[in-house]
């Protein structure tokens, strides 16, 4: 057993210093304090060291301003990130990873394959449901089920041995977007705004736009703030629905709305002479200037009326169906906020398998060949367009756009059925924009894509890697709670470097 | 006490076998691989994986992961032979290709077996103890003399705060201490009355004024209501699972109305503690819903792979682990769940011995446990003796059904049979447990599979996952039997039972979901059977079957016996009555047969070592004294008192802190749930050890010990509690977090508090106490999300402690507050500033349906003179007189736009929902 008082004088004086820092994280003036000592060059050289043996860098927040920008722990180019999440686990054979052997074993039971997964006993194998060709220049091999997307592969940063811890859908969700299967921890958003703050202090650091049918399946996990300040929770909006209460009641006319908050800070600015320098108080009285600015910025970003009929052709806003064209304003709404300089966008494609509507998600235990197919055709040219918009504006130089869903599927049946179950072993993700190789693939998967097999890729990789393209090293960016610094990557995570421009 | 390792007894056994070998020596054969292959990353400078192998002691003891890596004698159990082998590719030393040569392997094995043998190192060590702060006895310092104060916690203070140069700011005026103190203990502020009538008191005589305000404070109800809040929040507790389908947890709320009244009757800490552990042998069964606190992951949800399972039952444990950690250790034990703890003395085996503590609880339902005078198990009596007397009347006429939540169960007349056959009428079928019950022993499933009855069925009907045997598994849920017999044709399911002896019979109870009844509630198409008519035979001595229930006779039969159907209907009311007044099934935690207990190598169940059995912390002697067979209540039990046993270190200390945390908004302890070495340093070591004394043994002969309430009345009495808020200079130069309290640091109010103070306001604040918990949630399908569908209406005006508490789910309104997920555990809620905190305060439904009420109360109170209803809102909102500026300001807006902006403002303002 390691006893801590055997540690070297440093190194008490190091856990000092994590004791007395310990206490920062609990509000936002605990908060204010470490600005200051920072501020005053007292953590310069001094600060306790993180589980991994590194030094965390605290983000220097000011009370007045949660939300004002900060800098990265080091230079990168991507300065703002957009997550495309696709709940419900997208079949990877049937998409971006090309797995010849499944057409010649179609309809057969090799052996090695297991008899039981997530749902039940196994089925034999069954070829993609769609032909694969090469495309772009790189030649990758993708399927018609996404033609659209496939058109932009040169620009894509493919990861094809990403494994994943859980074959259950809440937990991957939990897993993939807060680095934990459990409940309860921040998401990648919020550590993201947290660290970085954002540019636009008109709109939210860190918008979650959610799919028309509703939340995913972990609900609001996947951009809450866990234990971090409520602050760094993503807002959720999308361009159906405004963030809730953002809008005066209709029976407010807007001079009376305007006399209550000017009778307000009123009130307020009298309260903090009893309290002068109290930054609790005045971020408070901040906070509802800001609240007020998001009442004009927000409708105004969620106006789509501006966008030319090109863009909105382009994005498949009509002519597709009613869930496609509902996406399609969500991601223009992506792509504007972005420009606006949000943060952290992420924006889903899909929701929780009862929401409403059919086919809700891309889980397909039975008739893959129907529901994939549908989901595709929600999914496919809006993000497509999506991305190319962004590269057409110049806005892939500094912003990483990732592509993800929480598994992959299986290669083979579900006994009986016409369904692909779970597939933790092996999936596929993407990345590209800021920062990020183009037309490249890292990792196989095996020759059924059941397993990965060649440089896998865990999920405390990928998020790792996608710190670091923020400029964020994810042994360092902790934050205190109940007995540890805690890591979106816990203790584990190794940056895939070979995927770095 | 000192620990002595148990490896020396061990060693004097082989001494004998050692002389006789001579074979293998450690300076010639051993040290020379320990130098070349291990030292450099396991010796005296680095210590990877906090394993040294230049030393024997520490070789024997292992490193983080918990494994001895050589156990003298047994090389089969030393962890070095594993690795050395390179049997698992991500635990193989020295890695990849430096493997070590077989020779070399050989050599280790035989020294291994040989004894071990080390010369010079062969002494028993003791066993260090730490020496950090919190594992030392808690002694009882004495107050510094030199304050003249009767309270020691201002003697303790002070002398800290004269160190620093420092004093106490001067006592706060008596409207702002009403206020603090009333916020402070029950959550809610002061009436205007209460402030009146305080005052005039407090005009006469201060002291006695405030100490009696105190204890009218404590005496109320609602001081449970605030106190409980805290201790929830701890523990995460919630009413819905998290995970797949989040699905509401059945009348939990039975333990939220546990923790509200063990408050307010100041139910000593350490038995508080003891009935959440052991509630069920304490006749307080619903206390154990502390144990099921945390969110878990439901074994039907996990998928069909045995290591998904697995894994979801560690999982739950471990948030067993971690609810009895955070809220009465005040440690991160599980830190300790995959390699020991790397700042605290919890090794890994310390780790699964106290998860064997809690093998026998899984999360689910039960009937809770009730003294034979509880109010509901004589209810019940009552009503089973009514339903008994309709029973007798419908049993002279033939079969009958009875219609319970969530299961049928069928009547016949006593028959003895060997064997039972139950034919379907419909197609297709789902049955998730069929018991046969007898009229001996009333309750006795006699189909129970592990009673060694046979079931037997059409192999052919039975659907995919739906097996045969988990019809009389014993498991209620959406695990079961599904058969389904061809479209065409006369084929019926059936399932027949064979006992291992004749038997007496009476009744079938049959269900499809059961574990819905007992287990969740507000889920679409609950509680329905997926089964028709039926039809039961027993088979006689001469193997002939006979019919004893045919569903379809029934409606002759009532026919036949006009007496039936009021006694039928009497019945079914009978049941309901008992499903409203009688004992219910609640999610407090489900007991089941325990589960043994190992060392999970880095954590993975799917590699279990050593067996341990239930233990406390090895280095606070956590020995139970009891057998390894002790049955679960028994460990859990003793557990408890192993927490409240005098000597322990921590238990009363992190108690007393936590106290002190929601009185002066920062623990004396920073971090209240970990007292660990990576745990803030107590501000002042000697009060808390004064408080922790206090709390288990009373100055004062005639207060009970660990009493809670008599410890925050000393607090709400002190000096530092009744001064001024103001910032200073002089403190905020040598302290500017207050913690040494040169002043009552103001802060801002809780979701519940700014909730509550708002309805009071307004007038439309019911105090009704206990029971349901008031639902903003519609009512969804297994899988979806929770919608808030009403979080503003006047079935809501109720204490937000009430407030259906759903994990994960925005209640679009108070999340914004810092009103906590429930994920994981939460001893300190942060207080964070966003503008949505800004925008549900100013338009949501809520505030605005406030804002006319009260707008309406103030016209009301003041005969609608604008200026008089401005002051009462003063009064009603911030408990103070309005200010002439203000009320000019105030003014201007009502007579423009309305009354109900004032009040808008109002609510919206930092004085409103500070507590100062």
């Amino acid at each position: 057993m390691t006893h801590p008082e055997k540690l070297s004088l440093h190194g008490r004086r190091m856990l000092d210093r994590r004791r007395f820092l310990g206490t920062a994280g609990l509000s936002i003036s605990g908060i204010a304090l470490t600005s200051l000592l920072a501020a005053d060059g007292l953590l310069a050289d001094d600060q306790p060291l993180t589980a991994g043996g590194k030094m965390p860098v605290r983000p220097k927040i000011d009370p007045h301003r949660p939300y004002a920008p900060r800098p990265a722990h080091f230079e990168m180019p991507a300065k703002q990130v957009l997550v495309i999440y696709c709940p419900g686990a997208v079949s990877h054979v049937d998409t971006f990873d090309y797995k010849p052997e499944l057409f010649k074993q179609n309809g057969k039971k090799p052996p090695g394959l297991p008899a039981v997964t997530f749902e039940g006993p196994t089925g034999n194998i069954a070829q993609p449901f769609w032909k694969f060709k090469p495309r772009g220049e790189t030649g990758k091999m993708v399927s018609d089920l996404i033609p659209h997307l496939a058109e932009q592969v040169d620009e894509f940063c493919f990861f094809h041995a990403l494994t994943t811890e859980t074959s259950a859908h809440p937990q991957g969700e939990n897993f993939f977007n807060t680095g934990f299967t459990m409940e309860g921890f921040p998401s990648l958003g919020a550590w993201v705004t947290y660290a970085l703050g954002t540019e636009n202090q008109e709109l939210p650091s860190f918008v979650a736009i959610n799919d028309p049918r509703g939340l995913a399946r972990s609900g609001k996990n996947n951009f809450g703030n866990g234990f971090l300040p409520a602050a760094f929770q993503g807002t959720d909006f999308n361009a159906k629905h405004p963030p809730s209460n953002l809008y005066r009641p209709s029976r407010v006319s807007s001079k009376a709305d305007r006399g209550t908050v000017d009778l307000l800070q009123k009130l307020n600015a009298q309260h903090l002479e009893r309290f002068p320098g109290d930054a609790d108080l005045a971020g408070r009285i901040a906070s509802y200037e800001l609240a007020g600015k998001m009442q004009t910025s927000v409708p105004s970003v969620m106006d789509l009326s501006s966008e030319t009929a090109a863009t909105l052709k382009s994005y498949g806003v009509e002519g597709g169906s009613q869930l496609r064209g509902e996406y399609a304003k969500n991601c223009i709404l992506a792509r504007k906020l972005l420009e606006q300089g949000v943060r952290v966008v992420q924006l889903f494609n899909g929701s929780d398998p009862s929401g409403g509507n059919g086919i809700t998600n891309w889980d397909s235990h039975s008739n893959i060949a129907d529901t994939h197919a549908m989901q595709a055709e929600i999914m496919d040219q809006p993000t497509a367009a999506l991305i190319a918009d962004l590269k057409q504006r110049g806005m892939l130089e500094n912003t990483l756009v990732v592509w993800a869903t929480e598994f992959g599927r299986m290669p083979f049946l579900q006994a009986n059925g016409t369904g692909r179950d779970h597939n933790p072993g092996a999936f596929t993700c993407f990345l590209a924009g800021a920062g990020v190789k183009k037309g490249f693939s890292y990792g196989e998967s095996d020759n059924f894509g059941f397993k990965a097999a060649v440089n896998p890729t865990s999920v405390y990789d990928f998020n790792a890697t996608l710190l670091h393209l923020m400029g964020l090293d994810h042994e360092r960016l902790t934050f205190y709670h109940n007995g540890l610094e805690r890591r979106l990557t816990n203790v584990h995570g190794h940056v895939v470097r070979d995927v770095l421009a | 006490m000192r620990l002595f390792f148990g490896f020396t007894v061990i060693w004097c056994c082989f001494c004998g076998l050692l002389r006789a070998q001579e074979s293998v020596d450690f300076q010639r054969d051993i040290q020379p691989i320990l130098e070349e292959h291990c030292w450099h990353c396991h010796g005296e400078d680095e210590q990877e994986s906090g394993l040294r192998l230049d030393q024997r002691n520490a070789m024997l003891q292992g490193g983080d992961y918990g494994q001895p890596t050589v156990v003298p004698g047994k090389p089969e159990k030393s962890y070095l032979m594993e690795v050395v082998q390179h049997v698992d590719p991500d635990m193989a030393m020295p890695p990849d290709e430096d493997k070590l040569s077989e020779r070399k392997i050989g050599l280790l094995r035989q020294w291994i077996e040989s004894g071990a043998s080390w010369p010079g190192q062969m002494q028993a060590v003791e066993r260090e103890k730490s020496s950090h702060w919190s594992f030392q006895p808690v002694v009882r310092p004495s107050p510094p003399t030199d304050f003249n104060s009767s309270s020691a916690i201002d003697a303790f203070l002070a002398k800290r705060l004269r160190e620093k140069g420092l004093d106490f700011s001067d006592p706060v005026d008596p409207r702002t201490l009403l206020r603090r103190v009333s916020i402070v203990l029950t959550g809610l502020a002061p009436t205007p009355q209460q402030t009146t009538s305080f005052l005039r008191s407090f005009e006469e005589d201060p002291e006695s004024a405030y100490q009696k305000q105190v204890d009218q404070l404590l005496k109320s109800r609602q001081f449970g209501e605030r106190w409980a809040q805290h201790w929830l929040d701890v523990i995460r507790w919630a009413e819905t699972n998290g995970s797949e389908s989040n699905l509401y947890r059945k009348n939990s709320w039975i333990y939220r109305d546990y923790v509200i009244r063990s408050f307010n009757e100041d139910k000593p800490y350490d038995q508080f503690l003891e009935e959440q552990m052991a509630g069920d042998t304490l006749g307080v069964g619903e206390a154990t819903g502390y144990l099921v606190a945390g969110p878990h992951v439901p074994e039907a949800t996990v998928g069909q792979e045995p290591t998904a399972r697995r894994q979801a039952r560690a999982d739950r444990m471990d948030e067993i682990l971690q609810t009895v950690g955070a809220s009465a250790l005040g440690l991160s034990i599980g830190c300790a769940r995959c390699h020991n703890h790397k700042f605290d003395p919890i090794s890994i085996k310390d780790y699964y011995a106290m998860s064997a503590v809690f093998q026998d609880i899984e999360f689910g339902s039960r009937f809770p446990e009730m003294t034979v005078d509880h109010p509901r198990r004589v209810r019940g009596q009552q009503i089973d003796a009514e339903l008994k007397t309709q029973r007798a009347v419908l049993r002279k006429t033939g079969p009958w059904q009875e219609e319970w939540v969530g299961y049928r169960e069928l009547h016949f007349p006593s028959t003895t049979t060997e064997a039972v056959r139950v034919t379907f009428q419909w197609k297709g079928v789902r049955v998730d447990e069929l018991e046969i019950l007898g009229p001996q022993e009333w309750e006795k499933n006699l189909a129970l599979k592990s009673n060694g009855t046979v079931a037997k069925s059409a192999k052919a009907h039975e659907q995919p996952r739906g097996d045969l045997w988990k019809i009389h598994d014993g498991n209620y849920g959406t695990e079961g039997w599904a058969a389904r017999a061809p479209q065409d044709g006369n084929e019926k399911p059936w399932v027949e039972f064979t006992f291992t002896e004749p038997q007496d019979i009476n009744r079938i109870r049959i269900s499809s979901n059961r574990q819905d009844f007992m287990q969740t509630d507000y889920l679409q198409g609950m509680n329905k059977f997926n089964f028709g008519p039926l039809v039961v035979e027993a088979r006689d001595q001469t193997g002939r079957w006979r019919r004893v229930f045919v569903s379809g006779r029934l409606a002759q039969l009532d026919e036949q016996h006009p007496i039936r159907k009021p006694a039928l209907k009497a019945v079914q009311d009978s049941i309901q009555q008992l499903a409203d007044e009688g004992p219910k099934p609640s999610f407090v935690g489900k007991l089941i047969q325990p589960m043994r207990s190992f060392v999970l190598q880095r954590g993975s169940p799917e590699d279990p070592r050593d067996e341990v059995f239930a233990s406390g912390l090895t280095e606070l002697d956590g020995g139970l004294g009891i057998s390894p067979q002790a049955k679960g209540a028994e460990r859990r039990l003793a557990f408890a008192q192993w927490l409240t046993q005098p000597d322990h270190p921590l238990t009363a200390r992190v108690a007393a802190n936590r106290l002190w945390y929601h009185i002066f908004g920062t623990g004396i302890v920073a971090t209240t749930a970990d007292f660990g070495l990576a745990g803030s340093p107590p501000t002042h070591p000697e009060l808390l050890d004064w408080l922790a004394s206090e709390l288990r043994e009373p100055t004062d002969p005639d207060v009970d010990s660990w009493s809670m309430k008599h410890l925050i009345r000393l607090m709400v009495l002190s000096q530092a509690f009744r001064q001024n808020n103001q910032p200073r200079e002089d403190g905020l130069r040598v302290d500017a977090d207050s913690r040494l309290l040169w002043r009552f640091p103001p802060r801002r109010m809780t979701a519940e508090a700014i909730r509550d103070a708002i309805l009071q306001g307004s007038n439309s604040l019911s105090l009704s106490s206990g029971g349901k918990s008031y639902r903003i949630h519609d009512v969804k399908k297994r899988y979806a999300q929770w919608e808030v569908t009403d979080n503003h209406g006047p079935q809501t005006w109720r204490r937000m402690i009430y407030q259906e508490r759903m994990r994960r789910v925005d209640d679009k309104m108070f999340t914004a507050f810092d009103f906590p997920d429930c994920g994981q555990v939460r001893p300190q809620r942060p207080i964070s500033t966003t503008p949505l905190q800004a925008l549900n305060l100013l338009n949501s439904d809520f505030i605005m349906e406030q804002s006319d009420r009260l707008a309406v109360r103030v016209m009301d109170e003041s005969g609608d003179d604008p200026e008089v209803a401005i002051g009462r809102c003063f009064e009603l909102l911030l408990g103070r007189r309005v200010e002439a500026a203000e009320l000019q300001a105030c003014l201007e807006l009502a007579e423009s736009h309305g009354m109900t902006m004032v009040c808008r403002a109002l609510l919206n303002s930092n004085e409103f929902s500070l507590l100062q």
